[in-house]
């Protein structure tokens, strides 16, 4: 048997060969998907890394134009504006003598104006992020699986 | 026996050797060589860079929501030496659009970018309009297209470049700058608030800048940490009231000649200042120029950073303190034979007419203000301890605590001071030799107006900070009289008003007040014709809702409080009665009886 073999070998040994280079390229295959996929991964989160950079000067930006906007409603909403568009439209300064008063109940002609809510000393006691989002895969199966187990064993004690 | 090609491949194995050794020779010989620092140092400024975060500057409104001060975007131009490929067109766009020197900007922009200037960036003008940026744009595009029609390099702005930047911004333009102040932003690092609110609440409307490390490198980037911006401020100030303020005082200024002047209306019950209008003023939308609209020493708000001698308005004081000790009553008399009050081995004290008024009570001493009734009244019937415990008591010779910057506060005199002579108290009953700012005389007429309780006047309605509203508390400064003496004085000053018909009446409103005119003293003494007219009132007398206080420094029309003060006070109160919906008195007694 190892006779034959032998002269198998020798009548045709390209099929070792051919066996050593199906487990080279087997090995660059292995070695390139790798690789492609940490370029892969790579790529992925540098492009996620520049989006943030992105993101982060789009926040800059809308930012400052709310305030720009802000300011031009502002100016277009100024005493001086208001007043000079209130005469274009034939409004004239109210003659007290002539001011004419209705009382309106449950009006408050001083009330505060309100920007944001009042201060309040509410506690919210729930973690807005569960933990599973923030636990390591080993923290999250200690505390799940196996402190589950134990719950579940001491359960039965 | 050596297999074929074995000497080439010897020589190519000992190549290779030598050659991985060099390079790792030269791997070590770099890392210890004396420019491996140098070059670590010059990579890490490839990686990364240092960043300070400012967060945007808090807000100011007034108290109906109406934005007072906010930020705006502006730019910074510069060039950039890397992609300056045509130092003309830099040129003379920058010359013609920012309006600078052609030979100047062509010399920066045709430095060579090589070496040490490599990298080199220059700033051309900061804080430019949105506008001209628009046309700084616009002009790039057209080089751009001209560029690809023609297939030339030139025209080019490449390397005029542009970054946005915060801009402290005044929609109102001048309203309420003397309250306000200004913000000094063209250096962002050593920018602050200065004057008025925007110093006085520096710190809280500038927020924590924070300082963080951005990497170049796509893989280190985090997001960055999320900074809250400076609190915002909603103002006691009224935008409508003050708007009002302004305009009467500079017609009030043009009208009777006045040097300078202020207005102030005060809300007696929470302190609240509704206007203060104050000469001069200016744009702090260009606040580099305030140097020569406030020359030293002229202070930037006149009504708290300005004392001077108050005259007869100071009476409603000495009255006060009078009548809460029990001095006198209303229909206590003065025999008023002479029109001059002796103090005594000093000099006569004669009324502001010179003439004698025969038996006054004390509704005609006020009516009439007569300066000998109200110096018997501090001399012979309170005496210098009683006199002064009630004047320190309503405020004065200390700051009222008002949350402005530049406050000023000239010490009281006092009897154990070695200064104080024995002419002072009668002198300083009718407001004269006793230097007051307007908005310590507000305060304590407020106390008048309050049924005795004196409260601390203040600018700040709320605080918006991390997403909250907190309103600000009024503070109770003292009670310096009691509410009963407050009502006693309140009703004789308005029928003094009433009976005087005096040129500060309005129709339709009860109102209790006080004119003033007080001499100025020179180096020389009391020898100025000049005077400082003043008027302080409150109404409506059964429930004050406002104090108001007029002051014109050294009219020409008029040297008389009554012609001068009383007039402004009375077209002051006739818009404010409106924008502050205070019906006449006829129907809120109506409304309130039903």
């Amino acid at each position: 048997m190892k006779k034959r073999l032998l002269q198998a070998y020798k009548q045709s040994p390209w099929r070792v060969q051919l066996q050593w280079i199906g487990l080279f390229l087997l090995a660059v295959l292995l070695v390139a998907t790798i690789t492609g996929l940490y370029l892969s991964v790579s790529a992925q989160a540098a492009a996620a890394g520049r989006n943030v950079q992105w993101l982060e000067n789009d926040i800059e930006a809308t930012t400052s134009e709310i305030s720009d906007l802000m300011t031009k409603l502002a100016k277009a909403q100024s005493t001086e504006k208001m007043a000079a568009r209130a005469e274009e439209l034939g409004f004239h300064l109210l003659d007290p003598e002539s001011a004419i008063y209705i009382e309106v109940p449950g009006f408050d002609p001083d009330s505060a104006v309100v920007l944001a809510p009042p201060r309040s000393n509410t506690v919210i006691n729930t973690p807005l992020i569960q933990d599973s989002y923030t636990s390591s895969l080993w923290d999250w199966f200690t505390n799940n699986i196996w402190m589950g187990s134990d719950a579940a064993s001491g359960g039965g004690n | 026996m050596k297999p074929p090609f074995y000497m080439r491949y010897v020589i190519l194995l000992v190549v290779c050797a030598i050659l991985g050794v060099g390079i790792v020779f030269q791997m070590v010989r770099i890392n210890y060589s004396s420019s491996a620092q140098e070059l670590i140092e010059k990579s890490a400024s490839y990686q990364g860079f240092e960043e300070t975060i400012y967060p945007p500057r808090g807000t100011i409104y007034d108290r109906h929501g109406h934005v007072l001060a906010t930020n705006q975007i502006a730019y910074e131009v510069g060039i950039d030496l890397k992609f300056v490929s045509d130092a003309e067109s830099i040129a003379f766009s920058a010359a013609s659009l920012l309006d600078l020197d052609y030979a100047d900007v062509f010399s920066l922009a045709s430095t060579l970018s090589v070496g040490e200037d490599e990298n080199r960036y220059f700033v051309l003008a900061s804080y430019v309009d949105e506008e001209t940026i628009d046309e700084l744009q616009s002009l790039k595009e057209s080089y751009t297209e001209r560029r690809r029609e023609t297939g030339t390099s030139k025209p080019s702005l490449s390397g005029l470049v542009w970054t946005a930047m915060e801009q402290r911004s005044y929609p109102e333009g001048k309203l309420a700058s003397n309250v306000l102040g200004f913000y000094n932003y063209f250096s962002r690092e050593t920018a602050q608030g200065v004057y008025g609110i925007e110093e006085t609440y520096n710190r809280l409307l500038t927020g924590q800048p924070e300082s963080v490390y951005v990497p170049n490198d796509p893989y280190q980037v985090e997001a960055l940490p999320n900074i809250d911006s400076g609190a915002s401020l909603v103002l006691t100030i009224d935008r409508d009231i003050q708007a009002m303020l302004e305009k009467e005082l500079a017609d009030a200024i043009e009208w009777s000649g006045a040097e300078g002047g202020t207005i102030i209306v005060y809300d007696p019950e929470n302190g609240d200042v509704l206007g203060m209008a104050s000469t001069p003023t200016f744009d702090p939308n260009e606040y580099w120029t305030y140097k020569e609209t406030f020359p030293n020493p002229t202070p930037y708000n006149r009504a708290v950073g300005d004392a001077y001698e108050p005259g007869s308005v100071f009476k409603v004081i000495t009255m006060a303190a009078a009548l809460d000790s029990g001095a006198v009553e209303p229909s206590t008399t003065y025999e008023d034979t002479y029109g001059v009050y002796w103090v005594e081995n000093t000099w006569p004290i004669y009324n502001w007419d010179g003439g004698a008024w025969g038996e006054q009570d004390m509704v005609g001493c006020m009516q009439h203000s007569l300066n000998v009734c109200l110096a018997h009244v501090a001399v012979d019937l309170l005496g210098e301890e009683e006199f002064y415990k009630y004047v320190q008591a309503f405020g004065f010779g200390r700051s009222t605590g008002i949350d402005l910057a530049g406050e000023a506060n000239y010490p009281l005199r006092l009897p154990d001071n070695n200064q104080w002579v024995v002419v002072d108290l009668a002198t300083n009953s009718f407001g004269q030799g006793i230097a007051v700012t307007p908005i310590q005389m507000v305060m304590a007429v407020g106390a008048i107006a309050n049924d005795g309780q004196m409260m601390v006047p203040h600018l700040a309605r709320s605080v918006v900070d991390g997403g909250q509203q907190y309103d600000v508390a009024s503070q109770v400064m003292g009670n310096p009289i009691s509410a009963e003496s407050a009502r006693t004085l309140t009703s004789m000053l308005t029928t003094a008003m009433e009976e005087e018909a005096s040129e500060a009446l309005v129709t339709g409103y009860s109102l209790a007040g006080k004119t003033g005119t007080a001499e100025i003293p020179t180096e020389l003494g009391y020898t100025s014709t000049e005077t400082n007219t003043s008027f302080v009132g409150w109404g409506p007398s059964d429930d004050p809702q406002f104090v108001v206080y007029v002051w014109l420094e050294k009219p020409s029309i008029s040297k008389w409080g009554s012609q001068v003060a009383a007039p402004v006070f009375r077209d002051v109160v006739e818009q404010l009665v409106v924008l502050m919906k205070i019906p006449p008195d006829s129907l809120r007694v109506q409304s309130s009886a039903e």
